[in-house]
């Protein structure tokens, strides 16, 4: 009956990833972030902003949680350190820093509760967002635990970018309109461009040549970026990608719940992963000597 | 449909209807589209070469952000400058920039850059043509000669400072001041007395520990990006310590390992008890020191120096054994340690502490004589403004050109430039903003942006491999009536008659012409052409430099026998990547980015202690006037224990006056309110000296500050091991 | 509506089916019965373009005036001009883009100098300043469109296929453009025009390949 194979199709689809994955991915774009080299500097956020058009909502939208900053860097301090300053005095190891953007995650909460399929999984495994089919009903954002979807309450265009700063505008993806949601991509116009000459020229996508802005500009290198599925081809010979070489040297796995590493003093962790979102990010914990 | 539905399950079903319904519409003959006809097309006259419409190609120049000389890569789309990034050629920044960087752009495409020359007609500033604000120039210019002329400008280098340099000598004036006021003059001058180089090469690559005190090395310290490049790699296994001292957490602190507060201006006590501890352990490592070293590094025992920085002693023990554990180290010293009255003294111990530790020539090197004297960077701190002060006193000057400085916003208001300068005959600004001081000239001349300019730059903290960064316009002019700075140089020259310029039909034939003179070693074979374009290519020309050597020779200090200021709060102006000093305040991206530290977005904040807040009965949000004898400014009060209880620190780059709508009326400016006190042996400004009161003052507006919880409310969102675990787990195995 | 999510899912061989299952084959069945409306244009057409299925739609478009009246049909019918000689990104590039004036001042410098449209070219070039053409093919700016690879999966890497052909190629989407004088909008450019071409030739099925 119509309704049972909807209900059995939807069932599939949530625990798709459980069972080696729903799609036939072609890629799948992952970061690898190190948080022993991030020292929150602001300069992926501001290097997002030149890549990806964002609206700059001033002063007073900001206070209303309205930025749009696809890339934040987010600052946590010590739980001791808010407390009694008559019981520890001062900030002794400095703040917790840690880059945010959107986690690609492959079960993604944000997907199946579009009433109109404008958010989408790509068979990048890109948790996509399609501008111009969103009607705004804003409840991606709503279940996204890590806050990481911004809506357009108003258009931004005419005070954002008051001539002749229009002209900076990126070409290759849209200027998003009043009621419309919006998310980091990983740069996918930059990675539609890489595939694309990859493509004229009969070749696979080297591993390096796709670069999200936050990564290319990071200063710490901070930030690994490539593809999760390049693993080392013993057919090819072709090596596999950086990030692939990170998660594996942290023992972190994709479509799990809880990783369970031999050494569980490795530093891979990602974040939130119990809510069984299935992350394409991980981090690498901060160190710090005492 | 038997099956029962909840609501669960309708919501389920109407999504998966939605689907159908909508794909389905964009198969129906009525969907919208375009109409034709209503958008031109541009083509081209003649096409360029490499350009493809629709296809993005970067060409390499360098940043102007600031001084530290960072290559770049711009992308540029049908004629106009989309995105910077780094240039992986230049060994400074290798592919990297910081947010300063990225924010170029906005820079470029600002909406209130000065689009006419402008001359003051009365009380005003008129617009006017180029012709009519030159003669003025050089018809005023005919009567001054000798040291009746200044330039005042930022750092400059290359052939900008070539020509400057062309022009002041043809007045035969000697003056030319060189304002920053987030700069390092006092450590170039202990570094000059002590080692021989005012600016050595620092390895934190190679660093196992490095002790900064004050030095906001990542944030604003020399060249950011080349030290976050190198943090990256000290970050690797064997991991590096970062210790880092100061009395207000800055970027780099707020990354350290351990993070030590001290009182304000007692840096160097710190730094001498270090060597007291290590020597303790290890009394030959004070052999050859100079009988005065030794007997200030034995006065600071570790009680002592505890109870004057107010720092925990077991800080003091930690530090002094890393240093003796793990070698080589680096120790550095920045803002908040050189800008007090005994600032030379206070940088001089902590170099002592790299001389003991055997640091020179190993995490030290030489910088090497760069072979070009005439482009290398001039430099400056805060020294040449109050001189140039003295001088307006003095009625010394009749005419000065100002280019990049802004010293009406940027040095204290006690110096009274705002009414000094009215005494000057001629003031020339060469502009693209209508700053603080731009506002006060008499002729305003409106200069290309660095996108649209040609230049040669040489960076004054040169990274390994010395290099001459290359500007190049990466687009055309926006305005048809600004001009480059070389250009408009060269008109000047050649009005004054100065011989050898008349050739030179624009700034690009000069440059040329200055590359083809350049030695032939350089050139490896290449004709002059050829050199030119990979020069332009690769947007950085190497250049090899002279050895030179280290001397570790220690220089007569003292410190007071008690260094810090008793009663009152002492105002610390806190530098911060993204404003800077205020010159990036009118960049929508750089006040829209957070601090990194207090998270404040479009405004100023004054940080203090919990324990100064609960004395002063405020909290977060609350608004405090802060008053030192030479005004008062007011701002928010962000309370975190990121600042020592004696601090009030306040950021610079808010408070304009003027510099265009989104920098203007926004915040406070601390600088205006710094008193005038002196480094006893470098006459540079003792910034981080100010003496203020601080009240509770009516609300104001509150400030914004970006995120929700200040903890992960026991949430796994960054977790933090330690680095046994690390070095067990990544180390060399 | 519930009626047409009934249809069995079938097997799709090509890539992204299954994403064709999930979310696409209700409108499956509408593109089913509007193919059928239009007499299904993929068995009908007479195409000289091997390995391809020609896209179906049409579109009436309005006369677009043109700083210079240019026919199109002189110089791609009667002489031949191949379409990339003066549109020369096409292969290179996501536009087409619009031959620079040095392109057309190239032979017209000596051919036809007397005729009034090629007086009014030259008095352009003279003047530095490139002819304000009017855009007749367009699509929105939330469209990711490129010609390259287009031309590369129909004419570069089409086997069988006659570069000097490329002309019907190109008329997949501009209409015979080579029979006009100014170019005429006679497709429609719409999603559904390019999905059913898409489905037809097997090309992506991906929302983010073309929108952006």
């Amino acid at each position: 009956m119509s309704l049972s194979n909807i209900l059995e199709d939807w069932s599939r689809y949530r625990k798709g990833h459980e069972q080696g994955g729903f799609h036939d991915y072609e890629h799948m774009w992952g970061m690898a972030i190190d948080l022993n080299k991030c020292i929150g500097c602001n300069a992926c956020s501001v290097a997002c902003y030149a890549e990806n058009n964002l609206p700059v909502v001033g002063r007073e939208k900001f206070s209303k949680g309205q930025a749009m900053h696809w890339m934040r860097i987010e600052r946590y301090w010590d739980e001791p350190d808010l407390g009694d300053d008559r019981v520890s005095e001062f900030n002794q190891h400095g703040a917790n820093f840690i880059p945010m953007n959107c986690q690609q995650c492959n079960a993604a909460t944000c997907e199946p509760v579009c009433p109109v399929a404008a958010t989408y999984h790509t068979p990048d495994g890109l948790n996509a967002q399609v501008y111009n089919r969103c009607i705004g009903s804003r409840y991606c954002s709503n279940n996204c635990p890590y806050r990481l979807r911004f809506f357009n309450f108003y258009s931004y265009y005419e005070e954002s970018w008051p001539a002749p700063l229009e002209m900076q505008l990126n070409p290759d993806l849209s200027v998003r309109d009043k009621g419309v949601m919006e998310k980091c991509t990983f740069c996918v116009q930059r990675i539609r461009t890489v595939k694309d000459k990859a493509k004229m020229e009969n070749r696979p996508v080297a591993d390096g040549e796709a670069m999200p802005a936050c990564a290319q500009t990071c200063p710490t290198s901070a930030i690994v970026f490539g593809d999760l599925l390049k693993h080392y081809d013993p057919d090819t010979d072709a090596p596999e990608t950086k990030v692939v070489k990170t998660w594996r040297a942290h023992q972190v796995e994709l479509r799990v719940t809880r990783q369970n590493k031999q050494n569980p003093d490795l530093r891979g962790y990602r974040v939130f992963e119990g809510l069984n979102t299935d992350p394409c990010v991980m981090f690498l914990e901060r160190v710090r000597e005492v | 449909m038997s099956n029962k539905v909840n609501r669960r399950d309708f919501l389920k079903i109407m999504g998966w209807g939605g689907v159908g319904a909508t794909l389905a519409g964009c198969d129906m003959p009525t969907t919208v589209t375009l109409e034709e006809g209503k958008e031109e097309v541009t083509s081209y006259m003649i096409p360029e070469e490499y350009v493809i419409p629709g296809v993005g190609v970067y060409y390499a120049s360098t940043c102007q952000q600031c001084p530290a000389g960072c290559g770049l890569h711009g992308r540029v789309r049908e004629g106009r400058v989309l995105k910077l990034e780094g240039n992986p050629e230049s060994p400074i920044n290798r592919g990297r920039l910081c947010q300063m960087g990225q924010a170029g752009v906005q820079a470029h495409y600002n909406p209130d850059r000065i689009t006419r020359p402008m001359m003051r007609k009365g009380s005003g500033l008129t617009t006017v043509s180029w012709d009519e604000a030159l003669t003025h120039i050089q018809s005023k210019m005919e009567g001054v000669s000798g040291d009746r002329f200044a330039w005042f400008t930022d750092t400059v280098s290359g052939h900008q400072a070539v020509l400057m340099d062309a022009y002041r000598e043809a007045v035969g004036s000697s003056r030319h001041y060189v304002h920053e006021i987030i700069n390092n003059s006092v450590s170039r001058q202990v570094n000059q007395d002590m080692l021989g180089d005012p600016q050595p090469r620092l390895r934190f690559d190679k660093a196992r520990v490095v002790l900064s005190f004050g030095a906001d090395f990542l944030g604003t310290w020399q060249s950011p990006v080349h030290n976050a490049v190198e943090y990256a790699a000290f970050r690797e296994a064997p991991r590096g310590v970062l210790v880092q001292v100061e009395p207000k957490m800055t970027l780099t602190g707020a990354n350290a390992d351990l993070w030590v507060a001290v009182r304000p201006g007692t840096e160097g006590v710190f730094a001498l008890a270090v060597a007291n501890a290590l020597s303790a352990k290890n009394p030959a490592m004070l052999d050859g020191l100079p009988d005065k070293a030794k007997q200030l590094v034995r006065r600071y025992d570790i009680k002592k120096a505890s109870r004057i920085t107010g720092a925990a002693g077991e800080h003091i023990v930690k530090t002094a054994g890393w240093l003796a554990e793990r070698s080589p180290s680096l120790v550095v010293a920045g803002a908040s340690a050189e800008g007090h009255g005994h600032g030379y003294d206070t940088v001089a111990a902590i170099m002592l502490l790299n001389v003991i530790l055997g640091n020179i020539g190993e995490t030290i090197e030489a910088s090497g004589a760069f072979p070009f004297p005439q482009l290398v960077a001039r430099t400056g701190g805060t020294r040449d403004v109050m001189d140039f002060a003295k001088a307006l006193d003095n009625k010394e000057l009749d005419a000065v050109f100002f280019r990049g400085a802004n010293p009406v916003f940027t040095a204290p208001e006690s110096l009274g430039l705002r009414d000094k300068l009215g005494k000057v005959g001629l003031k020339v600004a060469f502009s693209q903003f209508e700053d603080e001081t731009t506002r006060l000239a008499d002729v305003v001349l409106p200069m290309y942006s660095a996108m649209e300019d040609w230049g040669t730059h040489v960076a004054a903290y040169q990274a390994g491999q010395a290099v001459i960064g290359i500007q190049q316009p990466l687009m055309q002019p926006l305005y048809e009536q600004t001009r480059g700075f070389g250009d408009v140089m060269l008109s000047l020259l050649k009005m004054r008659k100065v011989p050898g310029y008349d050739g030179y039909a624009d700034y690009y034939a000069y440059l040329r012409d200055a590359f083809s003179a350049l030695p032939d070693s350089l050139k490896n074979g290449a004709s002059n052409d050829e050199f030119w374009a990979s020069a332009l290519q690769r947007g950085v020309l190497e250049v090899a430099t002279g050895g030179g050597s280290l001397t570790a020779k220690v220089v007569d200090f003292d410190l007071p026998e008690n260094p810090a200021s008793e009663g009152a709060y002492t105002l610390v102006p806190s530098a911060r990547l993204g404003l800077w000093d205020g010159r990036h305040a009118n960049i929508p991206w750089l006040q829209e980015a957070p601090d990194q530290i207090s998270k404040v977005v479009w405004d100023s904040w004054a940080e203090m202690h919990p324990r100064t807040a609960r004395k002063l009965g405020v909290k977060t949000g609350d608004a405090i006037k802060i008053t030192s004898a030479n005004g008062s400014i007011e701002a928010n009060v962000y309370v975190y224990k990121g600042i020592h209880p004696d601090a009030i620190a306040v950021p610079m780059g808010q408070g304009h006056e003027t510099y265009g709508r989104f920098a203007k009326g926004r915040g406070v400016n601390p600088v205006k309110i710094l008193a005038l006190n002196t480094d006893g042996k470098t006459g540079e400004l003792a910034h981080h000296s100010t003496q203020v009161q601080v009240s509770k003052t009516r609300v104001r507006d509150s400030m914004v500050i970006f995120g929700g919880s200040e903890t992960q409310l026991g949430r796994k969102i960054v977790a933090t091991v330690t680095a046994d675990v690390y070095e067990r787990t990544e180390g060399e195995a | 509506m519930f009626n047409t999510l009934q249809l069995p899912s079938g097997h799709i061989t090509h890539r992204g089916a299954r994403f064709v299952n999930r979310f696409l084959t209700p409108s499956l069945f509408w593109l089913a019965v509007i193919a059928l409306v239009l007499g299904s244009g993929a068995a009908r057409a007479e195409s000289g373009v091997p390995n391809a299925v020609p896209p179906v739609g049409t579109h009436k478009g309005d006369d677009v005036p043109q700083p210079i009246e240019f026919p199109h049909n002189t110089h791609a019918d009667v002489n031949q001009i191949n379409c990339m000689y003066c549109h020369t990104y096409a292969r290179r590039s996501k536009v087409a883009g619009i031959p620079p004036t040095s392109k057309c001042m190239g032979c017209h410098s000596v051919i036809a100098t007397d005729k009034p449209r090629i007086k009014k070219l030259t008095e352009y070039w003279e003047n530095k300043e490139p002819p304000p053409w009017r855009k007749v093919h367009d699509v929105p700016d939330y469209v990711h469109f490129t010609h390259e690879k287009h031309l590369k999966r129909f004419v570069f890497d089409n086997e069988g296929m006659q570069v000097e052909n490329v002309a019907e190629v190109c008329a997949f989407c501009h209409g015979e453009v080579k029979k006009m004088t100014v170019a005429h909008k006679v497709k429609p450019l719409n999603m559904g025009f390019c999905r059913r071409c898409h489905e037809a030739n097997e090309g992506p099925f991906d929302c983010w390949k073309c929108h952006k």
